[in-house]
């Protein structure tokens, strides 16, 4: 009956505006009222710490290869003790898109996702993001991983002093 | 010709290849690391294992140690092989540090790709790594032992391809180090190669380290501008900086190899003081505005004082197509035709090796293939250092090397040396083109000569001048039968030495610009990429010359000493900036790309940190233009590289093929010269008794783009004299002692080394540029001098 389906399809919807009339509303007055979002929640990066206190970041430029969007640049440099960390690095979030895939790649674990999301802004340029504004003083969502205590080059510890390593060999000896 | 089938497809491959290299041309990726193309196979690596289904050998076999042969069934992809090759990459990969984030190898490197397509992810074995101390192996290498995965490739680069002594294998079993007996720098010239060769991030480039990643960098197939040779090279830049330098590969010349000098000589483009806006009179003006400029203040001393007043200057630093467009020019404004070189010696002596007919030039394949090898006033090291490595080749193949020079000539492999005085070098080459018998001393080259099957002379420019090329060419001619064919070569001094002096032909050199210059006649010089203030020998003529000119140009992309003197200076881009042609010294057209846009280098803007802060829809420093651009425009001709080469081909039937140029590629050699060769005139030569002066130059320090590279810094040689053992005797001095040299009028205070093993008489100072000694100049015949001992005050 295709006059009774107009019927239902004129009246029905009022019948659902007039029922929401008495619950509570869903929505908040933001920004008077914030939510909390998920702690897994994808929103601005942040640059943690490893449990030394040192950057975690390497400037491997991994996150950077990456970025669909191509928002992230930076500059490696080595320190005087040989550790590998960058220069300068600098998101543009202005054109991130929060997919998270810099952090999937990251192999030292120092960009991560942080929950906080005011990010809006008039000024384009207050959305590009220099490595100092980044870094954290925290190890973020795995706080005792340290990359160089896992990649034996001799820059945490001594060569050869890292648990899973044997010291190094005596390349003279002629022993068995 | 064996016929194969591999993965099922069939490939039929030149007998004595493997079945490695038989998959590889049919597009299969095979995982290797042992075997090089260059390197040959040794069967070490165990990763290039293939299942022979049917033929001669059957089973799991290494590819690289069987020889195709016929009837073969090969699979890359059964079970039993894959399964093969990802157990030895696990174990490879037991003591890796996996630090692939730090390590400047990451995304170029075998070991990397190898780990992925065999489908390892995760170390199962629980054991603990090995691990090494590292070494300190100089300022060009870096080394991080505990990557290392025992392939072998660097020793035999090193030791067997390049001659170097001071790097191998030490110790045994699990202690396998490859490293030098003590810390130190790595004494080859050629050990950059190491960085290229070293499949994993064992052996890294120390100037390039932690720079940039692999996938940043912009890249384009180039030509090496620091000698003559053109060697392929790939040069990477990110952020308007040149970063580093890779070997390409063109078989006709250098393979996949080039010498420290050409890797690390690229610093000149990224150099601070290097002209980035035009300049007139000091100060900033638009391109348009320059150009208007000078076409202006051209046609004004046109109308005054006639076309003769101006004169262009082109370059063997500049393009085939910049120089072609400076003859264009000349016409245009009615002048006088182009000089080419700022030293007139070297520019007689490039225009004679262009009259080398084609097929009796050799290149440096032909060198590796050769089996007698005269050197006659060359020095591959100094003057074309992958011509040494080339000769290495030949010997290792049983080539006999025989070295005439008066200097102390050092190569990577054995050699015969016999010390010749610079004058004995044209008797030696006219007594070959006569036919007459050899002196005493020179009797086992004859009979080398006589055996030869391939024999090859080779002659430096600077050492045999003019009349000693024409003498080379025509004895190489002589010696050339259809049983026995005889090569010659020619060392030059720049890049495109041999472009320009073919389009000098038979035009003004420049002495006859200096004599010009020096009466006034000449009111405006236009540079391309010339600097005569650092390559004149009459520098006091020159600097009279050019007091007297009304209006200095300079096109160019160094600091030069002329580019501060000029009245309007025009930035142009540096080799790796723009597109256009070389002549090599062979006379092989080599064409090169642009890798990237001039700019200046984020590392200046930044000063070392973060991009500025701030909107521009400019570059800073993006203003210099390629020459021939520029040319172009002053012509009124269309910015249009092809159109211009095909002019230039049509102009010039010896360069035909230039249109049809690929960048990848091995080049194309010009078309012979239809005039037959000069004939060495006879000469009598006088018996001189005083010491003799000669300047020469050196591996590092020499080569004016490389000068200005920092990542050479370290090894640019201080100052020295050398003198022959015996007559340091019998002046007293020993070795390391202070001497006055005194030189016309230059007096100079040196350390002296010694010598047994050149010819006595002479006294060799290297040309070392941005030193006192840069007031001495090669490519000179020698000159007297006196030597005497500083006594100590």
């Amino acid at each position: 009956m295709n006059l009774w389906r107009d019927i239902k399809g004129t009246f029905q919807p009022f019948w659902v505006t007039l029922r929401y009339l008495f619950k509570r509303p869903v929505t908040i007055s933001y920004p008077e009222q914030k939510r909390t979002p998920p702690p897994r929640y994808r929103a601005r990066m942040i640059l943690t710490r490893d449990p030394e206190g040192e950057e975690r970041c390497v400037a491997c430029h991994l996150c950077s290869a990456a970025c669909p969007v191509d928002c992230i640049s930076m500059q490696a440099a080595e320190r005087e003790d040989g550790r590998r960390q960058a220069a300068w690095f600098r998101i543009n979030f202005a054109r991130c898109i929060y997919c998270g895939l810099c952090a999937e790649a990251c192999p030292t674990m120092a960009i991560q996702m942080s929950p906080e999301y005011e990010l809006g802004n008039r000024d384009p340029l207050k959305l590009v993001w220099e490595k100092e504004d980044l870094l954290v003083d925290h190890g973020g969502k795995d706080p005792n991983y340290h990359f160089y205590r896992h990649s034996g080059i001799g820059v945490a510890a001594p060569r050869g002093g890292n648990d899973d390593e044997l010291p190094p060999v005596n390349i003279k000896t002629n022993l068995p | 010709m064996p016929t194969l089938i591999i993965d099922n497809q069939s490939v039929t491959v030149p007998e004595g290849t493997n079945v490695l290299e038989a998959a590889q041309q049919l597009g299969i990726v095979v995982p290797h690391f042992c075997y090089h193309e260059a390197l040959g196979a040794v069967g070490a690596c165990r990763l290039c294992a293939m299942l022979f289904i049917d033929g001669p050998v059957k089973g799991m076999q290494m590819s690289c140690m069987v020889e195709a042969k016929d009837g073969m069934v090969v699979s890359t992809e059964a079970p039993e092989a894959v399964a093969y090759r990802g157990q030895v990459i696990e174990w490879l990969m037991l003591n890796h540090p996996h630090d692939c984030p730090v390590c400047d190898e990451g995304g170029e490197c075998q070991l990397q790709d190898m780990t992925v397509a065999s489908g390892h992810s995760v170390r199962r074995y629980t054991g603990k790594k090995r691990t090494y101390l590292n070494q300190d192996l100089g300022p060009f290498i870096h080394h991080e032992m505990n990557r290392c995965i025992q392939c072998y490739r660097c020793v035999r680069t090193y030791q067997d391809y390049c001659g170097g002594t001071d790097y191998g294998v030490l110790g045994s079993n699990q202690r396998l180090y490859f490293g030098r007996f003590q810390d130190g720098p790595l004494e080859s010239p050629f050990a950059g190669n190491l960085i290229d060769l070293c499949p994993t991030g064992v052996l890294t480039n120390k100037p390039y380290r932690f720079t940039s990643r692999f996938w940043d960098l912009q890249e384009a197939p180039s030509v090496c501008p620091h000698c003559s040779l053109g060697c392929a090279t790939i040069p990477g830049a990110r952020f308007r900086e040149l970063q580093r330098v890779r070997s390409g590969n063109n078989p006709e010349v250098n393979g996949c190899f080039i010498c420290d000098r050409g890797r690390f000589g690229y610093d000149y483009v990224n150099h601070l003081d290097r002209p980035r806006t035009p300049l007139l009179h000091g100060e900033e003006i638009p391109w348009s505005e320059a150009l208007e400029t000078l076409l202006q203040r051209l046609k004004k001393l046109i109308e005054c004082h006639g076309s003769d007043s101006i004169a262009l200057l082109g370059s063997g630093r500049a393009s085939l197509e910049a120089n072609y467009l400076l003859q264009r020019l000349s016409e245009q404004l009615g002048s006088a035709a182009p000089v080419y070189g700022s030293h007139a010696g070297r520019d007689r002596a490039a225009r004679v090796a262009t009259t080398l007919p084609t097929e009796l030039s050799a290149s440096l394949a032909d060198v590796r293939n050769s089996d007698l090898i005269l050197l006659t006033g060359a020095d591959p090291l100094a003057e074309g250092p992958m011509l040494a490595l080339a000769i290495r080749q030949a010997v290792r193949k049983g080539a006999r090397v025989m070295i005439c020079d008066p200097r102390p000539v050092e190569l990577p492999c054995s050699a015969e040396y016999l010390a010749c005085q610079p004058q004995e070098l044209l008797q030696l080459l006219s007594a070959l083109f006569q036919g007459e018998t050899l002196p005493i001393k020179l009797q086992p080259l004859a009979e080398a000569l006589q055996q030869a099957q391939r024999p090859v002379l080779i002659g430096g420019g600077d050492l045999l001048g003019a009349e000693g090329n024409t003498a080379l060419l025509a004895a190489a001619q002589k010696l050339n039968r259809e049983e026995r064919p005889c090569l010659a070569m020619v060392l030059l001094p720049e890049a495109n030495s041999f472009g320009a002096a073919l389009l000098a032909a038979d035009g003004p050199d420049f002495e006859q610009l200096l004599a010009d210059m020096a009466s006034g006649r000449i009111k405006a010089l236009l540079c391309l990429e010339a600097d005569p203030l650092t390559d004149c020998p009459d520098r006091q003529h020159l600097l009279q010359g050019l007091e007297q000119l009304n209006f200095l140009v300079v096109l160019d992309h160094l600091p030069s000493l002329i580019a501060a003197k000029a009245d309007l200076l025009l930035p142009t881009t540096a080799l790796a900036e723009g597109a256009g042609t070389l002549i090599n010294n062979e006379g092989r057209m080599l064409a090169f790309t642009p890798a990237f846009s001039p700019g200046e280098p984020l590392r200046i803007t930044g000063q070392g940190n973060h991009p500025p802060r701030s909107f521009s829809t400019t570059t800073p420093g993006a203003l210099p233009c390629q020459a021939w651009a520029v040319l172009a425009e002053l012509c009124d001709l269309p910015v249009d590289l092809a159109k211009i080469q095909r002019d230039l081909a049509t102009q010039e039937p010896r360069l035909a093929g230039l249109p049809d140029l690929l960048a990848e590629g091995s080049g194309q050699l010009i078309q012979s010269a239809d005039k037959p060769l000069a004939q060495p005139q006879a000469r009598r030569t006088d018996q001189v008794d005083a010491l003799q002066l000669l300047v020469c130059e050196t591996l590092y320090g020499s080569e004016l783009l490389s000068a200005h590279s920092a990542p050479l810094d370290p090894v640019r040689p201080q100052p020295y004299l050398l003198l022959h053992e015996l007559d340091a005797d019998r002046l007293g001095i020993a070795a390391d002692d202070l001497v006055r040299l005194s030189a016309g009028e230059i007096q100079l205070t040196l350390p002296a080394q010694l010598s047994d093993r050149m010819a006595a008489g002479i006294v060799i100072v290297p040309r070392l540029r941005r030193t006192e000694l840069e007031s001495f100049y090669p490519g000179q015949p020698s000159q007297p001098c006196r030597v005497e001992k500083v006594s100590a005050p």
